[in-house]
């Protein structure tokens, strides 16, 4: 469970990115965050993985407080995250199969264990015969599901995804979805970010939407 | 296996994949490092191959013992009888006062300072090798020597060991310079590849600690990359320093040879093989802990 009380983010020479926000996400729940670029939805989704700390108010992960944990705690908290960043964040000095192993290996997961998984979840987001493929030759839409695959191969109870169909057009952007509900189906908390509304109002979801750093009940339109 | 030992094996094998994967400038680093350890090894071992000449020609001391002028011959032959049963005395010779000028006359510069003195000056002799290095008693047999009758002047002809040792410690304050200042070098080399890995690596560096890699995971394997370019760069310093005084140590003998000597430079033993991987895995690893904490870890927290 993810509780976020009077939240408010604000950078040095910034005005705020977040302002006040309070919400909570149950275990097993689908949330888009929606909002026009620059809204805070990015600063939102760090708060909650643990990545950037607020500037007042308190951020609970499973009932752990995020803003009162000491610094060499908090990788330990980014660990039940699985993250899609909004620029995917591969390393493309390496192939599909090391990029995915890269979480394993934080977690001290090496060898035959850690083969299997990174093939299960390659396979799960369908680019099992790409193991060896860098990812500079993949297309967009399957760059997209490896860092998908990077981001659920560790097995995380919540996956957060910045933005993941931003740059995709409508079919891979559907395969995506499609990828996510999945995951939430098999008991995943899955958290969003979108600009496109419409799209994530239509998909019957709980939806946090921000505008200008304020958490506010989005237009649903027809 | 422990938690620990895998983290440990882990880095390890990383960044011997990233030495494999970067052969030939792994080699040239270590070369660059080799180079600046194998000068302080070279010193080191000319300066312990001479320590060791000193040792053993301290047996070759001489004591020379100068007798009273118009001394009787019956105490002559006491001081004679008493330095043949000595056994600190390896051998020695007895050179009359008669032939000491004889030889003294063997120049002709000489014959005319000679020519002009109505007496012979000088005195007789006893020329003494000795047969212990050891101080003691070296002066205790100088100090009996003096209290002789008859005898007017020990000498004990050291004074070039004395300069020899002097110049050893000269050589060996070059040495202890030498290893600082190449030292700081060696610490600068590794640092500054060290970083250079860091900005190769500043996404993968990014990626991990944002999926929740701790700060010694990341810094670990950087650690071992350090303390493995010392210790490269040490056994690399050895072969060369080896291969220097080989090199060197044949035309040492023949020159040797020509004193009647037998003398070569030592090569490098077990201690100075321990000494120099241990000194460079160590600041190897503390110019990599330097360097990743210095360029680490600015993106986040």
């Amino acid at each position: 469970m993810i509780v976020l009380d009077n939240v408010t983010k604000r950078y040095p020479g910034s005005q705020e990115a977040l302002s006040n926000a309070s919400f909570t996400i149950e275990q097993g729940e689908m949330v888009y965050v929606t909002g026009h670029s620059g809204a805070g939805k990015s600063t939102l989704l760090k708060m909650i993985a643990a990545i950037e700390r607020p500037t007042s108010g308190t951020v609970l992960i499973n009932n752990q407080n995020v803003s009162k944990l000491r610094a060499s705690a908090l990788p330990y908290i980014r660990r039940k995250f699985g993250l899609v960043f909004q620029d995917h964040k591969l390393l493309y000095d390496r192939n599909c199969y090391h990029n995915v192993a890269l979480p394993l290996s934080i977690n001290g997961i090496t060898g035959e264990d850690a083969g299997k998984r990174i093939r299960a979840a390659l396979d799960k987001v369908g680019l099992l015969n790409k193991e060896k493929a860098m990812p500079i030759t993949l297309s967009g839409g399957e760059q997209q599901r490896l860092a998908i695959a990077r981001a659920v191969v560790s097995r995380p109870a919540i996956l957060i995804a910045d933005e993941p169909t931003g740059n995709l057009d409508k079919n891979y952007a559907s395969d995506i979805l499609d990828l996510f509900n999945a995951f939430q189906q098999v008991g995943a908390t899955v958290i969003i970010a979108t600009h496109d509304a419409l799209g994530a109002a239509r998909k019957q979801h709980k939806i946090l939407h921000l505008d200008h750093g304020i958490l506010t009940q989005p237009e649903v339109s027809a | 296996m422990s938690t620990w030992l895998i983290q440990q094996t882990q880095a390890l094998r990383l960044v011997l994949s990233r030495f494999r994967h970067n052969l030939l400038s792994t080699v040239f680093i270590s070369l660059a490092i080799a180079v600046s350890l194998a000068l302080p090894v070279i010193v080191y071992l000319v300066l312990d191959s001479f320590s060791g000449v000193t040792t053993t020609l301290k047996s070759e001391s001489n004591i020379n013992i100068f007798l009273e002028p118009n001394i009787d011959h019956t105490v002559r032959d006491s001081i004679h009888n008493i330095l043949a049963s000595h056994t600190t005395i390896e051998s020695f010779i007895f050179v009359p006062k008669e032939k000491a000028l004889e030889q003294l006359a063997q120049t002709t510069a000489n014959q005319n300072i000679l020519a002009g003195l109505d007496h012979n000056p000088l005195p007789d002799a006893f020329f003494i090798q000795l047969s212990t290095l050891d101080s003691q008693s070296i002066s205790a047999l100088t100090e009996q020597l003096r209290t002789m009758d008859g005898v007017a002047e020990v000498q004990i002809d050291n004074a070039w060991l004395k300069r020899l040792n002097y110049l050893l410690t000269i050589g060996k304050k070059a040495m202890f310079v030498l290893v600082i200042l190449l030292g700081f070098a060696v610490f600068a080399v590794i640092g500054n590849t060290i970083r250079m890995q860091i900005l190769t690596q500043q996404e993968e560096i990014e990626v991990s600690q944002l999926i929740g890699a701790t700060k010694s995971f990341i810094r670990r394997p950087f650690l071992y990359a350090g303390a493995a370019y010392g210790m490269i760069g040490g056994l690399f310093a050895l072969l060369i320093s080896s291969g220097v005084i080989l090199l060197f140590n044949q035309s040492i003998s023949a020159l040797a040879s020509e004193y009647q000597t037998q003398f070569s430079l030592h090569l490098p033993d077990f201690n100075v093989f321990l000494t120099t991987c241990l000194t460079a895995m160590i600041i190897g690893l503390l110019s990599a802990y330097l360097a990743v904490s210095k360029s680490l870890f600015k993106s986040i927290n």
